[in-house]
């Protein structure tokens, strides 16, 4: 039974997993942190505004949350650009993202299975401009002189740190339909492809 | 059975609550550490990405004065401007002591930029002022001098690298938003430049030291934890 899971197509090389994993310790470290450094002045509401409880920020105070940003953002970065690099080199995007043949699948395929892959694939790929967006709005917030073409792009100061923000529930609401749909795509076994870090025989 | 799972997802729920405990107490011990590590090589980044062109002004149409809110550590000192001095000393070859009727005489520069505090708000704001840049001339910093102290009436202190200093945008400013600079906005000279974050703009700055060294005490904020180059 384990040599079928082993060589089951859906097994992930160790590096495809340590990316998963950064991605997704870093990304929480951001988020929390992130929620740190807004409670100094909630982006809505101002000070008076609406606070995030402290249980879920990282760091203490405004300092020791931007200390976390700051220092995460580069693991998370990183992280990225190094597994950006990989699917480009490996050529392994041009089989993990959406392709016509999802679409195609959600309208034709009476397929259960088939069409929950394609609803995988298709969520699996929005991550991508989540992640681009993240990192857009964050760089201009971090240097908006430096980058200010790039801050101009988002109009005021107001809609930068709104669009900011909207990573964090973008992000969430991701998780939760990536994994709900890993954890269905073939009874699980696309979770356990990507999350285990070593085979269970 | 059903019992069962209960007792054991209720179990689960108390560990994933202990282990973010664990997380979020370990955040608030290990923040300095963490700091000390990745602060270096920010404002490493910082000090490269700092471009020594100034940045493109917003029109003055764009100026929001009721988003700037006023932060200071210890209230407003009183300053008699009719005795008001300026003093720009350290390793310079020429100090100098300046009262405000020669610091107005000097070429006054108006920008319209972005206030960006640490707190996450920002204000656009018009500031009118004599560059550093032109006092620093008059005191002839040496060839080793390397950052720049500021010290205010309030006691607050802060430090700058020198190439932030000399930027076209780094003001000592009198005037905000078309008119003298009100005194809870640091009145009669304050910091402003659009290239650093809102804690490095001292307000009431009454001394300006130029080093070559960095000293122990670099800024009031930094020396609680805040990055030192503090760049935009």
């Amino acid at each position: 039974m384990s040599t079928i899971v082993k060589k089951s197509p859906l097994g992930q090389p160790s590096i495809v997993k340590i990316f998963h994993w950064v991605n997704l310790i870093s990304l929480f470290g951001m988020i929390t942190s992130g929620l740190q450094i807004y409670n100094a002045n909630p982006v809505f509401g101002g000070r008076e505004g609406i606070h995030i409880p402290w249980v879920v920020t990282l760091g203490g105070w405004l300092a020791g949350g931007r200390n976390w940003h700051f220092a995460m953002m580069w693991v998370y970065g990183l992280n990225l650009l190094a597994y950006g690099l990989y699917i480009f080199w490996t050529k392994r995007w041009r089989d993990r993202f959406v392709a016509t043949g999802d679409l195609k699948a959600l309208q034709a395929s009476s397929n259960s299975k088939r069409r929950n892959y394609a609803w995988h694939r298709i969520v699996y790929t929005s991550i991508i401009p989540i992640l681009v967006l993240a990192i857009a709005s964050g760089l201009s917030m971090y240097q908006p002189v430096q980058f200010y073409w790039l801050a101009s792009l988002f109009g005021d100061w107001q809609t930068l740190r709104t669009a900011h923000f909207m990573t964090v529930p973008l992000v969430l609401l991701f998780t939760f339909l990536h994994s709900s749909l890993a954890l269905g795509v073939g009874e699980g076994k696309i979770a356990t492809a990507f999350l285990k870090l070593k085979n269970s025989n | 059975m059903l019992e069962e799972s209960n007792k054991i997802s209720r179990r689960q729920i108390l560990q994933w609550a202990g282990a973010g405990l664990v997380v979020n107490v370990a955040g608030t011990l290990l923040y300095d550490p963490i700091g000390r590590i990745s602060m270096p090589v920010n404002e490493w980044m910082g000090a490269l990405l700092l471009s020594p062109q100034p940045t493109p002004d917003f029109p003055i149409s764009a100026i929001e004065p009721d988003k700037l809110i006023v932060n200071s550590y210890r209230g407003v000192p009183s300053i008699d401007p009719a005795t008001f001095k300026l003093k720009i000393s350290g390793a310079v070859t020429n100090p100098v002591s300046l009262d405000l009727a020669t610091i107005h005489q000097m070429p006054l520069i108006s920008m319209v930029t972005r206030l960006v505090c640490v707190e996450g708000w920002a204000a656009i704001v018009q500031w009118g002022g004599v560059r550093l840049r032109d006092l620093l001339t008059l005191a002839q910093p040496l060839p080793t001098a390397k950052y720049v102290y500021f010290k205010s009436a309030d006691g607050y202190y802060e430090s700058w690298d020198l190439a932030s200093s000399v930027h076209p945008q780094t003001l000592l400013a009198y005037q905000m938003n078309g008119q003298d600079l009100p005194a809870e906005n640091g009145a009669p000279l304050r910091l402003a430049a659009p290239i650093k974050l809102g804690y490095k703009q001292s307000k009431w700055v009454t001394e300006v030291v130029v080093t070559s060294e960095l000293l122990p005490k670099r800024g009031y904020w930094e020396d609680l934890g805040y990055e030192w180059f503090g760049g935009l």
